[in-house]
């Protein structure tokens, strides 16, 4: 950063902000410097400082005017609509009278509610209502203009489009609506963290019946929980028509394909080893109320994300208080990782792939992949099509299925690689993401339940 | 009560929701925040926020105990506006709206008519009668060129006047009537009038303490942590946030814009904690790689002290 500042010049530094700003501020030198506020204000504000050597600058962004501005008032983007809404706080939610823009597009639910009509009757109405972390985001940014229900009938002259009650600052907002419906300010500044960032954020556990419930994990990729070891391997051939990414060898044996090394040394491991294997739990049933537990499911900007049906979440995320709240336990971390999706192996990323028309590169990764399919998980797990869909594979053998779709790819360079063992390893199976939070400051961490007992090291 | 800062207080939070207000804290009282509120401006990255600033417990006590500042009960100070005060604020919105719709308007029809003259009869002639005075230069000079017997790099064809279509003009002589404008979303709730913390204020920790809105701080590492920020503070540094370099604050010489911090700072919560030799590495170690000074600081309970010890990695050998 101080480069070109070393010769004095009248133009600033370009505003670069996003992912270069956020790569340079997270050098573990400059760690403590914070970000440069000069770069926000306008060329024409900012102060022109000789700058000789590493002499110090005092910056005037204390009370600089740009800054002020910028903060003072929440002018929202004339190319932006604004939207209209109604804070009631005995339901602890804003029901949106007026729905404009895109920002709003990604956050809300549908609730009936009874509404008195005008000739008496009470009528059951669907209206579109936000969460409190929802609606105070949208004020924020500008894109929301929210009223306190009240029973006076404040006069609208015109000026906005829609008077529902006194109009609320984002003081208020942030007084009122932190505190209801189990969002802290740990919870709301992760929230907006990961908005800011154009990730889509719904609750894990739905606070109402009315909240839309998050499609589960498929199947296939839930931990199968395991018999005892005599057995399984009997069981395992039968129960080989759900692709185990972990186990791929199981069916080589009834095919006479098993004189390699791998499925000797595989038959020879008589100790049970794993996640899988069910360890001693002790008889208290008592489990002490944690704070760990996934708090907001994500779905990453590409995904396609639909209010009323959402899809299975890409990242479950924990939030938990850096003060006052100790590192998981074993046990704790368990019970996050029982209920996450197992990940395949990482895929080795195929470098400069041919430029073929036409196809998408996800199938040239998978094994004999087909993009005849249909596909409803887009989640982040790199299984081919097939595999989802256990019907179709259900008494083919393994070699002969991977034959028969791999038509599509025969003409296409094969990718068969073993993924790297390395990146198999730091990946893990399962993962656990932790977001603690210290008076403002946020840091995520990733957990992984790793898996050493199968893998692509023989 | 006059000139003390007000501190807004919401669910046991402390925030500063004025931008001058956070100028006295940050020059006069040398506490810095933390900026917690999204820009409007630049929604859409995490490097930059803006109001409010969340201050910590320890300096929100801090700025109260030595009674620089005063705790407003946030939750209770909105009474609902009267009829005339809501028509006092809606008319100020719809001046701010009338006010943009002007400026822009002027803009507007500025830009249109320099486009207007552009594509105007008398502008188009204009620009014809150019090119065939420069395109004849340019034969002169040739055939100067020629007759001197310079030779000449090829024979260049006159550029052809590119023809322009001398329409009629189809841009409207009048501004649209429908200018977009900014609507104001108001973030400090002092810009409002209805807006009465007076008859929720509390000048006292103990005050607010009893009230329920603030319990900081309330057992034994709590007060340990705050006499460890106190004691620093009194000494004349600026402290910060240390969760980045692993201790518990980042203790600065000056003002954390121009310095870099150098100490990073750890409460002990008594004489008596024991503490690990790896704990000690540790934070050696830590503190060395990031070029500063791990501190430990003891916090005495009943004395009410504080001893400082500071660690650095060296070598032997």
């Amino acid at each position: 950063m101080d480069d070109n500042l070393e010769l004095p010049n009248n133009d600033g530094p370009e505003i670069r902000v996003g992912d270069n700003l956020e790569e340079e501020d997270q050098s573990s030198g400059d760690e403590d410097e914070g970000p440069d506020w000069i770069k926000l204000m306008p060329k024409a504000a900012r102060p022109v400082i000789p700058k000789r050597g590493d002499k110090e600058f005092e910056p005037s962004k204390q009370g600089g005017s740009g800054l002020q501005q910028h903060i003072l008032q929440r002018a929202r983007n004339a190319i932006k609509s604004i939207s209209y809404g109604t804070w009631h706080p005995s339901l602890a939610r804003v029901s949106v009278t007026v729905s404009r823009g895109i920002s709003i597009g990604t956050v809300g639910h549908s609730v009936p509610r009874e509404t008195a009509m005008t000739n008496g009757t009470v009528k059951t109405q669907k209206r579109m209502e936000l969460l409190p972390e929802e609606a105070i985001y949208l004020i924020e940014r500008g894109s929301l203009l929210c009223w306190k229900e009240s029973a006076v009938e404040y006069p609208n002259d015109g000026t906005f489009e829609s008077i529902s009650g006194s109009p609320m600052t984002v003081q208020q907002a942030y007084t009122e609506m932190i505190g209801k419906e189990d969002l802290t300010m740990d919870r709301y500044q992760v929230y907006a963290y990961l908005k800011r960032l154009g990730y889509t954020v719904t609750r894990t556990k739905p606070p109402t019946a009315f909240y839309p419930l998050t499609a589960p994990f498929p199947p296939s990729l839930l931990t199968l929980t395991s018999s005892s070891s005599c057995n399984s391997k009997i069981s395992a051939l039968f129960s080989s028509y759900s692709f185990d990414w972990w186990r791929p060898l199981r069916i080589r044996r009834w095919l006479k394909m098993d004189k390699n090394y791998s499925f000797i040394f595989q038959s020879l491991r008589f100790i049970p080893s794993g996640h899988k294997v069910p360890q001693y739990s002790p008889t208290e049933t008592q489990t002490p109320s944690s704070p760990y537990e996934p708090f907001f499911n994500l779905y990453k900007p590409p995904t396609p994300f639909k209010k009323s049906a959402p899809p299975p979440p890409d990242y479950q995320m924990v939030v938990v208080n850096a003060r006052t709240t100790p590192m998981p336990s074993l046990r704790e971390l368990t019970a996050i990782y029982d209920n996450a999706p197992e990940l395949p192996p990482p895929q080795r990323r195929v470098r400069n792939p041919p430029q073929i028309q036409g196809i998408s590169y996800k199938n040239l990764t998978g094994t004999g992949g087909s993009d005849t399919l249909a596909q409803s998980q887009t989640h982040n797990s790199n299984t081919p099509t097939w595999m989802s869909s256990p019907s179709m594979i259900s008494l083919l053998p393994h070699g002969l299925t991977s034959w028969l779709y791999a038509k599509p790819t025969s003409s296409l360079q094969k990718v068969e690689r073993r993924p790297n063992p390395f990146a198999v390893l730091r990946q893990g199976k399962k993962t656990a993401i932790i977001a603690t939070v210290d008076a403002g400051t946020i840091n995520i961490f990733r957990f992984a339940q790793g898996a050493f007992e199968t893998g692509p090291w023989f | 009560m006059n000139g003390r800062i007000p501190i807004r207080v919401a669910n046991k939070r402390a925030y500063v929701w004025d931008v001058d207000d956070l100028n006295r804290i940050r020059s006069d009282h040398r506490l810095c925040g933390l900026l917690v509120g999204t820009l409007p401006h630049l929604s859409q990255q995490n490097v930059f926020l803006g109001l409010p600033s969340q201050l910590t417990p320890e300096e929100a006590t801090l700025l109260v105990e030595k009674e620089y500042a005063v705790f407003v009960d946030d939750a209770n100070a909105y009474p609902e506006p009267s009829l005339s005060q809501f028509q006092q604020w809606s008319a100020e919105q719809k001046e701010y709206i009338k006010h943009q719709q002007a400026v822009l308007g002027a803009e507007n029809t500025k830009a249109q008519e320099l486009a207007q003259l552009a594509v105007s009869e008398e502008a188009i002639r204009k620009r014809k009668e150019r090119e065939l005075k420069r395109q004849q230069k340019a034969m002169e000079l040739r055939k100067l060129q020629e007759m001197e017997g310079d030779p000449v790099a090829g024979s260049e064809l006159p550029v052809p006047i590119p023809a322009v279509n001398a329409g009629p003009s189809t841009s409207p002589t009048s501004p649209s009537a429908h200018t977009q404008y900014n609507v104001c979303i108001t973030t400090p709730s002092s810009a409002l009038s209805w807006y009465s913390p007076d008859s929720c204020t509390y000048s006292t920790i103990e005050a607010a303490q009893e009230a329920g809105i603030w319990d900081f701080p309330s057992n034994l590492q709590d007060r340990a942590r705050y006499g460890v920020f106190k004691d620093l503070w009194e000494q004349g540094y600026f402290l910060g946030g240390g969760i980045r370099f692993g201790g518990d604050y980042l203790v600065y010489p000056g003002d954390p814009l121009r310095y870099h911090s150098h100490f990073c700072a750890t409460v002990i919560e008594s004489q008596t904690h024991s503490i690990q030799p790896m704990e000690i590495v540790a934070h050696g170690r830590l503190g060395t790689a990031t070029k500063k000074t791990h501190l430990f600081c003891g916090w005495d309970d009943e004395r009410k002290t504080v001893s400082y010890l500071s660690i650095e990695w060296a070598g032997f050998g």
